[in-house]
């Protein structure tokens, strides 16, 4: 997806008249540090960018208890742990021979670690080799293998007060494991498609209304002769520090008497009046920029504002809509405070920020299942980003101006 | 499928609604306040001068009712709210604001926010910058941008866990699980406690911002420099400037309203922020900023006075940057 | 541009719909618990099966999620199944700034549940709750352990300042244990300590075997340093009067009053000792509450003791069976004359939009029943007397609501009594401050002053 239309050189102009020769060989060389300075300068930047969201992405891919043991670069490396197991109990004996034998294995099905010594106690994980034969306090002798089976045996009856089993402390390598599992599990949660039908209803016209309400305004700000013209535009700009969270309950009281709270249209204006200033500023800050002779000569061949704002104005601040679009949809999308409040926190209202929230939980340590969410969540407004990626192209607006 | 038609719908209802208001309005002004034409096609009598009249106010007039509402009209309550006690019952006057000069976590919070305001919004613009530059000359210029934009495009429980990886504490001897104490331990350090040792958690904080909202600078000045003429650079480019001569004398120039722009904007988010310090601290380890300042009075204290107040400092800390755009304003008016 | 957009858009939609929904039916059989089984007291069932509140829809909000939120909806369930009522419970990860956004705006659910006392006393004098009847009330003092306590718990001035009663407890938790590992303990022939010197002692003992005896953590996001708080709280209660204790959460005691930095004064001793605590104090400093009894079960063990509420088995490693691998033992009494005093918290339904409806699910929720249902699932503590211990769903579970029934002094979480900014704010702060080095007298002042600047 490359969008620059021709393509840049850091170049300085080519040398037009004959040049020596020892000052083209340092230009060249100028020229090379100049390509190779903004490149690497570049790639540094957006790796340091990167590496935060990468570190997210690869612990997304891991397994839970890996997280807590390694960092996500180490992903690849194989770890050891350490951990325990226990052994079954005096109901689970059998008598072979005079012996009574208590065996199983120390390892879930399915674990794929791999054992290489073990003990009896806490600090005692690797007494004993795989093979080795331990003797507990009891006098049982235990023996460990290394895919985690265990036997432990007795000359003697296991008395009933070997109700606990004896523990068994380990070390195992597990090898390296990348694994969708995560993502899996927030797939497949209950409502998730509902959520993202929701936010799909509040996003969508949540983005588009105010941007068009903003651009009629910053048109007319721009363009337009009335009274208090440049007052309002203060106001209006002035209204962007205003904090969000002070503009909720007085708005709800109204929501309230007009049962507006819980739905669609309730979100999409509110949505719609916190945005608006910042809309209001990026845009009159555009629109303005425009070339004065373009509207005075669409005036003069008798055009109404209206026509000249839909004709002629809003192809030519595509690439400020097409910025302030992502933001908008960006914030909408990511927003939690203002759908909560708003549309109210029902089962059948979430939007999926809340939903994902939700899942994470008061609980905080599913980081598994927050890593993958967070990557959810990231893939539409990146699929936006890209979309309207090519309206930011070089000449676009230069080259239509002139057109025009 | 009933669900997406109900989605579909209530999605063509509000944006068609709107439409319907603009495209309506307009219809009905001109076919009210047509000219007025004799049989020959002879123009009797223009109705133009009173439809431009009225016409700026449809224009405004949706934007200035939903402000009025959903922004005017709390910012003025809080206003109100500031003379008035917890449950904004009993006037008390001068009181909450009295209480706000002496308390130490609003001065606190003033510190932090001013050491705020003089890194992140100067450090965003000017890496936004930077980036858009470097990546108008490289052929991966999208993916580049792609990357710098992303943490924008993370919703705030996913930043919050991406930098709680980064931050991460062990200690020390036992296996780092975060980055940035990786990196250090690597390199022969001590593992830090990044967000709890003041004074320098208050700029790990604002490094989260950093990262966040040099994308936004990014996108807005990128598309300002390729609104530059080519022309333009072409010539001075003749005229045997160097890229350097070229940025500086040429571009910024250009696009200082869209830089202006930016930094007031990256300034009331700075100012406004929040959530960032919520998450990480809660204002704790000597953090506290006014936003989150202002959050706790709201709902763990229930004190709509005290909080008013604080919300109303960071209106008012942000007075001189409204200025110093509408002096903008009122100049560029001028030059066009 | 709109064109693709729209394409975009529209693709979005069709995505969201071909993820499949899945409807959730009540039916019988869809029940946890079979109907007439188990140790349940079924008969508590009946009067409500003879009630028709088919069509009455009820909301109860409340901060139990995941896991919890699973188990309150199970419970809720059998209301539903017997009345026809259709009561939702929702649970949200920001309840406490929800709960007051809905109240100040006018749109209160039915029923509201508080973690935390203080805010519920405070949306009760704003007008927002209905106060409940003499007869609830009466209830309480019948039915709960130490129900005095929970009734003076759930007492708040309206807003015309009178006192009354609002709610009533349900899902308590204990918070005056000790978890550790009987394994870790018998390896090294540790006794349980039965007294605040042998618990020092054993902390002795174990630095000396080249442990470290304590695992703590105070972090908890925004809500930084409560686990600190309970430390406190909990030796207050051991070397205070139970009326002191009060007045210590109303400020009639300053926090500069030296009993007040003498229970500081003890946590630190622990806390600050970086040989007692595992990573040290700064570990304890920056460690997640969530994240810290995970030091128990390592190997070797990062620390042999870890002081935490009941809830907090909800956080173990995942195979860590409770029970079994892990056991809790009662954190000794330091003054013997203040007896074996028990420090818990809890949640308080109260409600805000009355309803017939309403009122029937709040009857319910007084039932044995309605509190064996969750006993039996996990996580859930009860002072209810009617309730079967039977119906608890492991044996250490029944161990701590034998506690709680057995109370005869129940100390809440001092914190959650104090006012929001001080409970929830400066005593927080002041903790992790002074675990951060500060010496007691300045985090005292510094917490007093606050207080000062509130009243």
């Amino acid at each position: 997806m490359s969008t620059s239309q021709q393509p840049q050189t850091l170049a300085a102009p080519a040398p037009r008249a004959e040049v020596p020769r020892s000052s083209q060989l340092q230009f060249r060389i100028t020229r090379f540090l100049g390509w190779f300075l903004v490149r690497a300068t570049l790639i540094f930047i957006c790796v340091l960018w990167t590496v935060p969201t990468f570190g997210l992405l690869i612990s997304s891919l891991r397994d839970k208890d890996a997280l807590a043991v390694s960092g996500w670069w180490e992903s690849l490396q194989s770890t050891i742990t350490q951990d325990q197991g226990r052994s079954g109990t005096a109901a689970d004996q059998i008598e072979q021979e005079g012996r009574y034998i208590i065996s199983g294995n120390l390892l879930p099905e399915g674990d794929r670690r791999e054992i290489s010594s073990f003990g009896l106690t806490a600090t005692g994980f690797d007494d004993f080799a795989v093979g080795e034969t331990a003797t507990t306090n009891e006098g049982f002798e235990i023996t460990v293998l290394e895919d985690g089976t265990y036997r432990l045996i007795s000359m003697e009856p296991i008395p009933e007060s070997f109700s606990r089993g004896q523990r068994i402390t380990f070390q195992a390598e597990t090898p390296p494991r990348l694994t969708l599992e995560n993502y899996d599990e927030v797939i497949n949660t209950e409502g998730l498609g509902d959520a993202f039908l929701n936010t799909a209803t509040v996003t969508i016209p949540a983005t588009i209304i105010p941007i068009a309400i903003a651009a009629f305004a910053a048109y007319a700000f721009s363009w337009m002769r009335f009274p208090g013209r440049l007052l309002l535009l203060s106001i209006v700009v002035g209204l962007i520090v205003v904090p969000l969270q002070l503009s909720l309950i007085p708005v709800l009281r109204v929501y309230n008497t007009l049962e507006l709270r819980g739905t669609y249209p309730g979100i999409w204006l509110a949505h719609t009046g916190f945005g608006l200033p910042l809309a209001v500023f990026l845009l009159y800050n555009y629109i303005s920029s425009l070339p004065r002779d373009l509207i005075e000569s669409a005036q003069i061949d008798g055009a109404s504002h209206f026509d000249i704002f839909i004709r002629l104005v809003v192809p030519l601040s595509v690439p400020a809509l097409a910025s302030f679009t992502i933001f908008q949809f960006l914030w909408v999308w990511n927003d939690l405070l203002v759908a909560l409040v708003f549309l109210g926190t029902r089962p059948e209202n979430q939007v999926l920020t809340s939903q994902l929230n939700d899942l994470v939980g008061s609980r905080g340590d599913n980081w598994e299942i927050m890593t993958a969410s967070a990557f959810v969540s990231i893939a539409v407004p990146l699929l936006v980003f890209f979309a309207l990626q090519r309206y930011f192209v070089r000449g676009m607006m230069a080259g239509s101006v002139k057109g025009g | 499928m009933d669900q997406f038609v109900n989605a579909a719908l209530a999605i063509l209802l509000g944006v068609g609604g709107m439409l319907v208001y603009f495209y309506g309005t307009n219809f009905v002004l001109d076919t009210t306040l047509a000219d007025r034409f004799a049989a020959d096609g002879k123009l009797i009598h223009s109705n133009a001068r009173s439809r431009e009249r009225i016409r700026p106010w449809l224009f405004v007039g949706p934007a200035m009712l939903l402000l009025t509402f959903y922004l005017l009209y709390p910012a003025a309550d809080t206003f109100r709210r500031s003379f008035y006690d917890a449950r904004s019952e009993n006037f008390v006057g001068l009181d909450n604001y009295e209480w706000a000069i002496n308390s130490s976590g609003f001065q606190q919070s003033v510190q932090n926010n001013v050491l705020w305001l003089l890194v992140v919004p100067f450090a965003s613009t000017g890496l936004g910058l930077l980036i858009a530059v470097l990546a108008d000359r490289v052929r991966w210029e999208a993916a580049a941008k792609a990357l710098i934009f992303m943490p924008m495009a993370i919703s705030f429980v996913g930043a919050a866990i991406i930098w709680r990886f980064m931050y991460a504490y062990r200690a020390p001897g036992e296996t780092q699980i975060g980055v940035m104490n990786a990196i250090l331990v690597w390199f022969g350090g001590q593992p830090q406690t990044w967000i709890t040792e003041p004074p320098l958690n208050n700029f790990m904080l604002m490094l989260i911002l950093v990262w966040i909202q040099t994308g936004f600078a990014m996108v807005l000045l990128s598309a300002a420099l390729k609104g530059v003429p080519e022309e333009t650079i072409e010539a001075a480019r003749i005229d045997g400037a160097n890229e350097i001569q070229i940025f500086f004398r040429i571009m910024i120039p250009q696009i200082a309203g869209t830089l202006a722009v930016v930094m007031t904007t990256i300034v009331i988010v700075t100012l406004k922020v929040f959530d960032i310090v919520l998450v990480m601290t809660d204002g704790q380890y000597d953090t506290e900023v006014l936003g989150n300042y202002m959050y706790r009075w709201i709902f763990r204290n229930l004190d709509y006075g005290k909080a008013s107040v604080i919300a109303l400092s960071i209106m008012v800390a942000t007075l001189p940057f409204m200025f110093w755009n509408v002096y903008r304003f009122r100049r560029e008016e001028k030059l066009r | 541009m709109s064109k693709k957009l729209v394409t975009l858009l529209t693709l979005l939609l069709l995505i969201a719909v071909a993820v499949p929904n899945l409807a959730v039916a009540q039916d019988e059989e869809d029940l946890l618990f079979p109907i007439g089984e188990g140790p349940f007291t079924w008969s508590d069932l009946e009067p409500f099966q003879e009630m028709d509140l088919s069509g009455e829809e009820v909301v109860f909000f409340g901060p139990w999620q995941t896991d919890d939120l699973e188990s309150v909806t199970n419970v809720v369930e059998y209301f539903n199944f017997a009345t026809g009522a259709n009561v939702i419970y929702i649970g949200s990860d920001s309840f406490e700034q929800q709960i007051v956004i809905d109240c100040e705006s006018g749109d209160p659910p039915n029923l509201a549940a508080f973690p935390q006392p203080g805010l519920a006393a405070n949306l009760a004098a704003s007008g927002c709750l209905t106060p409940l009847g003499e007869e609830e009330r009466q209830f309480v003092l019948d039915n709960y352990a130490a129900g005095q306590s929970w009734v003076d718990l759930a007492t708040y001035a309206n807003p015309n300042g009178e006192e009354q009663f609002y709610g009533l407890f349900y899902n308590v938790n204990l918070k005056s244990i000790v978890w550790y590992v009987p394994d870790n303990f018998a390896d090294a022939g540790y006794e349980i300590p039965a007294t605040w010197d042998e618990l020092v002692a054993l902390s002795e003992q174990i630095v000396a075997d080249g442990g470290t005896p304590w695992c703590i953590g105070v972090g908890s996001g925004p809500a930084t340093g409560w686990p600190a708080t309970d430390w406190v709280e909990d030796i207050m209660l051991r070397t205070v009067e139970p009326e002191v204790y009060t007045q210590w959460t109303t400020n009639e005691l300053p926090f500069t009053d030296e009993r007040v930095q003498n229970a500081i004064e003890m946590f630190g001793m622990i806390a600050r000792n970086d040989d007692f605590v595992a990573g040290g104090a700064v570990g304890a400093q920056t460690t997640d509450f969530r994240d810290s009894p995970a030091g128990l079960f390592t190997l070797p063990p990062e620390c042999y003791m870890h002081r935490q509420a009941s809830f907090i088995a909800a956080f173990f490693p995942e195979d860590v069976e409770v029970g079994v691998d892990t056991d809790f033992f009662y954190f000794p009494p330091i003054d013997p004359m203040m007896g074996n005093p028990v420090l818990g918290g809890g949640t308080v339904v109260t409600i805000a939009e009355d309803s017939e409806a309403t009122r029937e699910f709040y009857r319910f929720l007084q039932t044995s029943l309605a509190h064996e249902l969750w006993m039996a699932q996990a996580g859930f503590l009860t002072p209810h007397t009617g309730a079967n211990l039977d119906a608890y769903s492991s044996d250490v579970l029944r161990g701590q609501g034998e506690i709680l029934v057995n109370a005869d002094t129940f100390g809440f979480d001092g914190s959650d009594l104090m006012p929001g900014a001080i409970g929830a704010g400066a005593f927080w702060t002041g903790m992790v401050d002074y675990l951060g080095g500060a010496s007691v007298e300045e985090v005292t002042e510094f917490v007093q002053s606050e207080w000062d600047a509130i009243k």
